[in-house]
């Protein structure tokens, strides 16, 4: 295989080799001057399950392992891959990655963060004792990461290896060019093996936690708060300004709003649905909205009697003026959508479809045309199935009432509680479903698991064998702009099985003190990691 | 009356074990796990978890297997905040609900039967009608109204308090939830009080009283307030224990880090164990808020004896 390295591979990592190093964190813009006090209260929207990067799963817990654990690389507030520990990277082959470790990397106990320091991370992640929700998520993408996870091989066979004592190699199973990516998630980064055998399930606690990032835990006090400050041992500690942070766990979006308000917290987490134009006039120089890598969509049932027909689910979708959803409905400034992949996504264009730029009464008779010849009468009843929330309902009556005053369709609406619809949806006992998705890492596959054959993720039941194998190849491919076209087929090929409506991307809307910098808005993934962040002089 | 009340507390240990198995039955025929989220775990992940927290045992055995560790006083391991034992979550809310709903309520006594008494024996004048008007407030606004309007002033408006959170029993944090819990708590306490108080003062004896030419204070503080407080102690055991536990929304309105809101993310998380531990503490606490009630009687009134 090393042979056969064709010359855009090598182009490619000379040129991501060339763009990785110097990146510093925190980069305060000439003539933004600073306050005194660099401290910054930050609401996570909920408590962290875990502090170990290993178990951590939710959006939050995951924030926080960023502050307090760094990995191979990073993302900076712009989302763009910045290094962490490695200060370099090199795809050797097509399948194998090296990455050179800084020498001044240290955890928070003063000891160097070692290649064997990220074997033995990589290996407890996938093990089965430790049972990460992710294992099988980042597992698959290294040389025998499923297998392990799934207890089928002892954790010394998972693709990871210490070169030497700053030198790690990373064996992937088929090429996966989205690498230096992935592995700036903190479960595929090092572990403080000797805290972790010292203190057992205890050693995430304050006092006991070592770690490698910018941060270091100071207190933990579940529903309250947890409060981080500036780790002396971190090898950039000089491009990083905040001193202390307080993530607040606020669930309530209305109690985050009046901690804002009431100056006892800098970030409301996400504004309640239907307040983000209230709060843009009242409050615009604290207004934050930027899309991210996440879709609202509803699943289709193609096993369902009525909606094993493809002519039914594309008359369906057809039909929903995403527009109006977007401007008047939601009214946050999230996007209309109209395939799997959305904007922002690497590794594969954003398909549509011909009819989306079609005028609505065109649309509305070529779905009329489809539900005939599909047999479907007027009157006929759908049932949509969605979970307990003023936001979906509102959703959900605009998606009824399009179907109802274009098509004729009646709907039933059901709503239960959030756990009863994510078994209904994984036991495929619906006809039509909410459902949203937000990227665990930025790149196509991640949204393609959700219409992909027999994926975990795939709630539709559809799989189409054909777009199938064009994603294997174009995993397969070691030319980038290749695998680019071959996934961006397959999405297309996939879409106009209908296996899904797609609606729209989402948004963050948000407030954030307008004296919070290095807050940026073109941050794909919504992760900003403390280090970036500063308080200007206010 | 020793002997009586250790014969309830022995009472409680089959009501704990129904109540344990009913709930126990309860959470694992709802709909969903533990486990269930957005992003499907794999089946192999799903079974790494499940032996993890002994869940791919028969039901039956993970029954037994709780009720030997309850025993040894250990209430399991938390799924939804995997870091922390059931024992360390409950330990670190229990004060802060104790202190806010203990607190308030003891708060709401003192108020709620002053209030009473005042509005009793001005019956149906302007004092009796703007007491009774605070008491229908209290129970006509929902928590989840009055809280937000209490934040809107004091918080942000006035900038006299904090919006909501925690610090380490820093008054200045709890004096809004208690403020909020107080006044729901004054208008059931503060209308229980009155009527009870009104049929006192309307009873022969009181006549008695009043025809051999007593003092009204002595009538009132002497004679007509210890029968008069019978009912007010009966719905001090149920006010007591809503007030620690179904403080659900205060602690939502405010941030709190309390048992509400660790019931709320239990149930919605299907953190079977979590439920289980509190509804064991929440057994617990009534039985024996109620078994002082039942204690509280025989001081109040001479006819009843143990």
């Amino acid at each position: 295989m090393k042979k056969t390295m064709t010359f855009s591979v090598v182009a490619a990592s000379v040129a991501l080799a060339l763009a990785a190093p110097v990146a510093l964190a925190a980069k305060v813009p000439a003539g933004v001057q600073l306050d005194a006090k660099q401290e910054l209260v930050r609401n996570n929207g909920s408590e962290a399950e875990s502090l170990d990067p290993a178990l951590a799963e939710s959006v939050g817990a995951n924030n926080i392992a960023r502050d307090l654990f760094e990995g191979l690389t990073a993302t900076d507030a712009d989302g763009k891959v910045v290094p962490g520990v490695a200060e370099s990277w090199k795809q050797t082959d097509a399948t194998t990655w090296v990455f050179k470790l800084r020498k001044n990397a240290k955890w928070s106990d003063g000891t160097a963060v070692t290649a064997d320091d990220f074997v033995y991370g990589i290996r407890r992640f996938l093990d089965p004792k430790t049972a990460s929700p992710y294992a099988t998520t980042y597992g698959i993408f290294l040389v025998n990461g499923q297998e392990v996870a799934e207890g089928k091989k002892p954790v010394t066979e998972v693709g990871v290896k210490a070169i030497d004592k700053y030198t790690l190699e990373l064996k992937t199973p088929y090429p996966v060019a989205f690498m230096p990516e992935l592995v700036s998630n903190t479960q595929l980064g090092p572990a403080p093996k000797a805290a972790i055998e010292k203190y057992g399930k205890d050693w995430t606690k304050p006092g006991k936690l070592v770690g490698n990032g910018a941060f270091m835990l100071k207190d933990w006090l579940v529903n309250s708060k947890l409060v981080i400050e500036k780790n002396q041992n971190y090898w950039d500690k000089a491009n990083v300004q905040l001193t202390k942070v307080t993530y607040l766990p606020v669930e309530d979006g209305f109690a985050d709003v009046k901690l804002f308000q009431s100056g006892e917290n800098d970030w409301v987490y996400q504004l309640p649905p239907g307040t983000y134009e209230k709060y843009k006039a009242e409050l615009p120089k604290d207004i934050r909205n930027a899309p991210m890598l996440g879709l609202r969509y509803y699943s289709f049932n193609v096993k369902d009697p009525l909606l094993k027909d493809v002519r039914v689910r594309k008359a369906l979708s057809m039909v929903i003026d995403r527009d109006i959803l977007s401007s008047k409905i939601t009214a946050d400034g999230q996007v209309p959508a109209y395939s799997a992949i959305v904007r922002g996504t690497a590794g594969a264009d954003v398909t549509t479809y011909d009819w989306a730029k079609w005028p609505m009464a065109q649309r509305v008779a070529e779905a009329k045309k489809l539900l005939a010849a599909a047999g479907v009468q007027p009157g006929t009843k759908i049932k949509f199935t969605y979970n307990t929330s003023e936001y979906h309902k509102k959703m959900a009556i605009f998606a009824a009432s399009e179907w109802k005053s274009k098509l004729g369709l009646n709907t039933d609406m059901e709503n239960m509680e959030f756990k009863v619809l994510l078994k209904k949806r994984h036991d495929g006992d619906y006809q039509i479903a909410r459902n949203g998705w937000v990227a665990d890492y930025n790149d196509a596959t991640s949204f393609l698991a959700l219409i992909q054959c027999g994926n975990d993720q795939n709630d539709n039941g559809n799989c189409n064998p054909k777009a199938d194998e064009l994603i294997k190849q174009g995993n397969l491919s070691k030319d980038p702009a290749k695998r680019k076209q071959l996934l961006t087929q397959a999405t297309k090929m996939i879409m106009d099985d209908y296996p899904m409506l797609p609606l729209l991307q989402y948004t963050v809307p948000r407030l954030v003190k307008s004296y919070v910098g290095g807050y940026s808005t073109k941050n794909p993934m919504d992760r900003y990691r403390n280090k970036d962040l500063y308080i200007i002089k206010h | 009356m020793w002997s009586y009340a250790f014969r309830r507390v022995l009472m409680t240990i089959p009501t704990l074990l129904l109540v344990i198995t009913v709930c126990y039955l309860m959470l694992h025929a709802t709909p969903g796990g533990p486990f269930d989220s957005e992003r499907k775990i794999s089946a192999a992940v799903l079974a790494n978890l499940q032996a993890k927290y002994h869940l791919d045992l028969p039901l039956w055995q993970q029954y037994l297997y709780y009720l030997k560790s309850l025993l040894q006083g250990d209430l399991g391991a938390s799924f939804r905040y995997a870091d922390w034992s059931v024992n360390d979550l409950v330990a670190n809310a229990l004060p802060v609900s104790l202190a806010i709903g203990g607190g308030s309520l003891l708060l709401s006594v003192f108020i709620g039967v002053g209030l009473g008494i005042i509005a009793a024996l001005r019956q149906n004048s302007i004092v009796d009608y703007l007491v009774m008007l605070i008491g229908n407030l209290g129970s006509a606004f929902p928590s989840f109204i009055i809280g937000p309007v209490l934040i809107m002033i004091f918080a942000i408006w006035l900038k006299v308090s904090p919006a909501g959170g925690w610090n380490d029993f820093q008054i200045s944090y709890m004096v809004l939830p208690m403020a909020l819990l107080t006044f729901i708590n004054i208008s059931t306490i503060g209308r229980v009080m009155r009527g009870s108080l009104i049929e006192v003062l309307n009873s022969n004896f009181i006549r008695t009283a009043k025809a051999k030419g007593l003092p009204m204070s002595t009538i009132v503080f002497r004679h007509s307030l210890k029968p008069a407080l019978m009912p007010v102690v009966s719905v001090l055991g149920p006010l007591a224990i809503s007030s620690i536990t179904s403080a659900v929304v205060t602690e939502s309105v405010f941030s709190l880090p309390g048992l509400g809101k660790l019931i709320v993310n239990g149930a919605a998380n299907r953190d079977y164990t979590l439920v289980l531990g509190l509804v064991v503490l929440v057994t617990v606490v009534a039985v024996v808020l109620n078994l002082l009630v039942d204690l509280a009687y025989a001081l109040l009134d001479p006819k009843i004896r143990y």
